[in-house]
């Protein structure tokens, strides 16, 4: 968007919002007024009234409900010395001013004078001695050098190896991977065919129609000898006169699309001809040219009236006339096609001829279709919504030729050249780049100042 | 009515084929994931040839694939994985946004990945299989190794393009495979012979890099995955053929041996061992011993020689193809690592330079451009240096991929090439009596012997011989006299390949004599159209003698 289109919905700033920067504004004013008298050699205007005075000794008024100003504006240091000073005594002397004893102590002592019987089995441990001897006995073979089970099976634990990154060494182009013989290996059967089959752990096998190549081009197509970066005078011509056919071929499409759009000059409507247009009709002379032309129609309507005739039904005597005729028509036509016959014996040789010119006619094509059809074989086939469109052919002009290989200036790039043999050897379907389509439309607004100007 | 009336679009093509959408909810995949797998598994759209049966009576164009195919997908382990991973991502994301980072370690930990092994053992259930499909393989990963390493794709799928591309170019110099190499426009096409098949590839020069914007990345790097673990297996494949270790190390330099698993010494040249098979002739057997041993000779075509890159030439490439062919190759040490001698080494016969000029000359060295190196690829043989050498013209680079039919035109350099091929330096020497010629003011017009291409020796046609003293002798006719410079030398080798020829000649004219009426015209019929195109080739050498003809006039007007 041009800068000064502006989006629609922007909010106006609020009046509190106004009066804040207000007020911040005038604050800043006073710090400064302030800092400034309080520097030593400050001159008021009027002798008498000194620098102390201009400033005003009106106390701020400060909300001390809010936290932000209870550190700043209380004052508690007689609180604090005196507790500074019963800290001081504490430290220095046992307990400090109250020497009572601590509640919790005066709850856990005993109630009684009588002393609480002694609880041995608190002393008693389980299996005391088997746990000593059997310390003993760990300790004796540890001093040997004997490693009990437990501790030997924390040891053969297998390593796990930390440091290679599993994934990176296994991916498809990791610079490093290694390659066997896949073709040298006979594949062993590790089990039955049909378990390996039905736990899908045999693959199944390729269709052979899948092996036939989808093009009978090359992979790769060396280009012509004027292609060259030194080339043969000949060849070069060659080359160039084949470019040259192929714009002449574009120029001709163009050209046809212009003559199909083009019209004669004088045909445009002038003022002349539009006022004769509007006008026609509506004057009086054009009448009686109507009249005139309207007389010789009806003539020949009437002529045409006159031939369409409605028929009569037919008699007893036309219908047996029309049945001895046409028993008449069929035995001639019989008749003939004997004679006919008869005669054919005599023609055989220009039937023969006349026959051979018909084999001729459909083995010629015969012929032509099989061409055209292996030549279709050779064309890209349309695979998809775009059709193949070829490169434009690699050539370079005369005077764009290099002398030597150090002054070659390439001429197409060998990525757009693989691309289109995939496409023309029908791998994959021709593909164009994804345009970028919006879903909603753009708005465009121009901003009101420039509504004044434009 | 009853129930048994057959409905449209219920039996035939119509059930055949399955839309992508309806496939991708069967499969339960999002529509990059289904991509992703029908690449991988590669599954591709067909396109029937009844639309509106399939499309149900529409003609709306949709993307179609064969409902078998998409059975067979629904058994493909690896549609688990990308499930997991779509449930990996959720986590992962919600996980960042409670910003609970302990969960996004242990998530990131566990991500889970998958293999694409078994999708090669399927799709390439032999190893020529995979050969056969290496092409586009290498192409890909040659392109992707000349990315830059922004955000667009990983990096790691990048180095491991340039550590394939490095394993396979080694392997090819090792085995001394390469065969042709053309430079273009738009990149380098090489083509190597590996176990019977001829590969061809193309690379991207190293200094273009405009990422065009209507490729879509990520189909690009689906691809690049697939053919990453293809080129993978095939590289061991062959290493293990070759008896090398792999994967090898420090290679990236193009400059050092492999090491190999049993320590052998030089290989011993195989002798040739003479299994007649059935059915062949001496003459096609000797023709292929013949061609092997033109191949053991091209495999050492610059051997004992030595090389030295200046910083400008495409380094990379150079390397590759003189060690492909038995040199010695070096370069400045701060342009990359594992240059093996410096540039003031003496015993460094050829020095590759690109530039107008070159300040400081040593003696025993030639200072050639790089397009020597290619063309003497191509033609098989050492080409004379002197066309080469600094702000000289040079000749222009032929496409060792255009096989000239009889007949074709075929430009002169391409001539001389042969002619040097065969040891003869008749193009040369009559060049310069040309010049001399002109020089003295004698306008003599001099015919160079145009000769047949050296696939006909292969070709065992009676009618080669006929057609090449055919075409002799119309030239001869039509251009007047010819003038024969003959040295002592070339007397020999000229009246046995004539009389050879005769001989041939005349058996050829009796056996036309002795043919039937109807195949006699069968054979005028060929011969006329065959004739036809000899014409047209003469008229374009005949365009081509004009124009250097004004060439040389300009020159002259100039020096005057």
């Amino acid at each position: 968007m041009t800068p000064h289109f502006r989006r629609i919905s922007e909010s106006n700033s609020t009046g509190s919002q106004k009066r804040a920067c207000v007020f911040s504004n005038m604050a800043a004013a006073r710090r400064l007024k302030r800092v400034a008298v309080s520097q030593p050699g400050f001159l008021t205007l009027n002798p008498k009234v000194g620098p102390t005075d201009l400033v005003s000794s009106r106390r701020k008024r400060v909300n001390k409900n809010k936290k932000k100003n209870w550190n700043k504006y209380s004052d508690v240091q007689d609180v604090e010395e005196f507790l500074e000073d019963v800290r001081h005594q504490e430290r220095t002397t046992g307990k400090g001013k109250s020497s009572r004893p601590l509640r919790i102590d005066l709850i856990l002592q005993h109630d009684s004078r009588v002393a609480p019987p002694k609880d041995v089995l608190a002393y008693q441990k389980p299996n005391a001695k088997k746990l000593r001897r059997a310390a003993e006995r760990a300790e004796k073979l540890a001093a040997k050098g004997v490693v009990p089970r437990s501790k030997k099976r924390l040891l053969n634990r297998p390593v796990v190896d930390r440091t290679s990154k599993k994934t990176e060494t296994e991916a498809n182009n990791n610079p490093e991977r290694d390659f066997y013989d896949i073709w040298g290996q006979e594949t062993k059967d590790l089990g039955e065919p049909w378990y390996l089959q039905q736990t899908r752990k045999k693959l199944v096998k390729r269709p052979e129609k899948l092996n036939e190549k989808p093009s009978v081009l090359p992979a790769v197509e060396v280009i012509a000898p004027g292609g060259s970066y030194n080339p043969d005078f000949f060849s070069h011509q060659e080359l160039l006169r084949e470019a040259h056919e192929v714009e002449v071929k574009k120029k001709k499409v163009e050209d046809k699309i212009e003559r199909q759009l083009a019209y004669n000059k004088e045909d445009t409507a002038t003022e002349e001809t539009i006022l004769r247009e509007q006008v026609e009709g509506l004057v009086e002379e054009s009448e009686e040219e109507e009249e005139k032309e309207d007389a010789p129609k009806e003539d020949g309507e009437e002529v045409a009236v006159g031939a369409i005739a409605v028929a009569d039904k037919k008699t007893e005597r036309q219908r047996k006339r029309e049945k001895a005729e046409k028993m008449k028509e069929q035995q001639r036509l019989a008749e003939r096609r004997q004679t006919e016959q008869q005669q054919q014996l005599f023609q055989l040789r220009s039937i023969k001829t006349s026959i051979k010119q018909q084999e001729e006619k459909t083995q010629v094509r015969q012929k032509r279709r099989k061409a055209k059809e292996e030549a279709q074989k050779a064309q890209p086939r349309r695979l998809g919504k775009l059709k193949f469109q070829p490169q434009d052919m690699e050539v370079q002009l005369s005077d764009e030729l290099a002398g030597s290989l150090r002054q070659l200036k390439p001429e197409g790039s060998v990525l757009m050249d693989r691309f289109k043999s995939l496409q023309k050897r029908n791998l994959i379907e021709p593909r164009e780049r994804a345009k970028f389509k919006r879903r909603l439309k753009v708005k465009y607004v121009e901003k009101r100042a420039f509504k004044e100007i434009s | 009515m009853g129930g048994l009336q057959k409905k449209k679009f219920e039996r035939g093509s119509a059930t055949n084929y399955i839309t992508r959408n309806r496939a991708r909810k069967k499969l339960q995949l999002s529509l990059p994931d289904f991509r992703r797998l029908c690449i991988l598994k590669g599954i591709y759209p067909h396109e029937p040839k009844h639309k509106k049966k399939v499309n149900k009576g529409s003609t709306a164009p949709r993307t179609f694939y064969l409902l078998k195919d998409i059975r067979f997908l629904l058994h493909e382990p690896i549609v688990g994985k990308f499930r997991e991973y779509k449930i990996f991502v959720r986590k992962l994301k919600k996980a960042y946004g409670k910003t609970e980072w302990s969960a996004v370690e242990r998530l990131r930990e566990n991500k889970p990945t998958y293999k694409l092994d078994h999708i090669i053992k399927e799709r390439y259930p032999t190893f020529i299989d995979a050969l056969r499909d290496i092409d586009d393989a290498l192409c890909m990963c040659f392109l992707f190794s000349t990315f830059a390493r922004t955000g667009k794709c990983h990096v790691q799928t990048i180095q491991l393009c340039k550590r394939l591309t490095v394993e396979w170019m080694n392997y090819v110099i090792t085995s001394r495979s390469l065969r042709k190499v053309f430079l273009s426009i738009k990149g380098i096409y090489y083509q190597a012979e590996v176990m019977g098949q001829l590969i061809t590839w193309v690379v991207p020069y190293q200094f273009s890099h405009d990422h065009p914007v209507d490729v879509d990345y990520r189909v690009m790097a689906t691809f690049t995955e697939l053919y990453t673990t293809l080129l993978g297996f095939v590289n061991f494949r062959l290493y293990n053929s070759l008896n090398l270790v792999y994967p090898p190390k420090k290679l990236s330099a193009l400059s050092a041996s492999l090491a190999r698993v049993v320590s052998s010494a030089e290989e011993e040249e195989a002798q040739l061992d003479h299994f007649p098979t059935e059915g062949e002739d001496m003459e096609k057997m000797e023709a292929r011993e013949k061609e092997l041993k033109q191949q053991e000779a091209q495999k050492k075509l610059f051997e004992g020689l030595k090389f030295y890159l200046n910083r400008e030439v495409p380094r990379e490439s150079l390397a590759f193809i003189i060690r492909c062919f038995g040199g010695q190759v070096s370069w400045d040490k701060s342009v990359c690592i594992g240059s093996t001698y410096e540039m003031t080494d003496e015993t460094i016969t050829h020095h590759i330079i690109d530039r107008p000029s070159v300040d400081k000359q040593y003696i025993n060295r030639y200072y050639i451009q790089p397009q020597w190196v290619y063309d003497c690829v191509n033609a098989k043989v050492l080409l004379p240096v002197e066309d080469y050498f600094l702000g000289v013209t040079l000749p222009p680079h032929l496409s060792p991929f255009v096989e000239e039919k009889e007949g074709d035109y075929v430009p002169p350099e391409k001539l001389k090439i042969m002619a040097l091929q065969r040891g003869e330096k008749t193009g040369n020497e009559q060049e310069e009596e040309e010049e001399e010629e002109e020089e003295e003011e004698e306008e003599e017009e001099q015919e160079e012997e145009e000769e047949d291409d050296n696939g006909d020796e292969e070709d065992d046609e009676e009618e080669v011989a006929e057609e090449k003293n055919l075409k002799k002798m119309e030239e001869q006719r039509s251009q007047g006299k010819v003038i024969f410079k003959v040295t002592p030398g070339k007397l020999k080798v000229e009246n046995k390949a004539r009389l050879e020829q005769e001989e041939k000649a005349e058996e050829k004219r009796l056996a036309i004599m002795m043919m039937k009426k109807k195949e006699k015209y069968l054979y005028d019929k060929i011969m006329f159209g065959k004739k036809r195109k000899v014409r047209e080739a003469n008229k374009l050498a005949a365009k081509r003698k004009a124009h250097d003809d004004a060439e040389k006039a300009k020159k002259k007007k100039a020096r005057k």
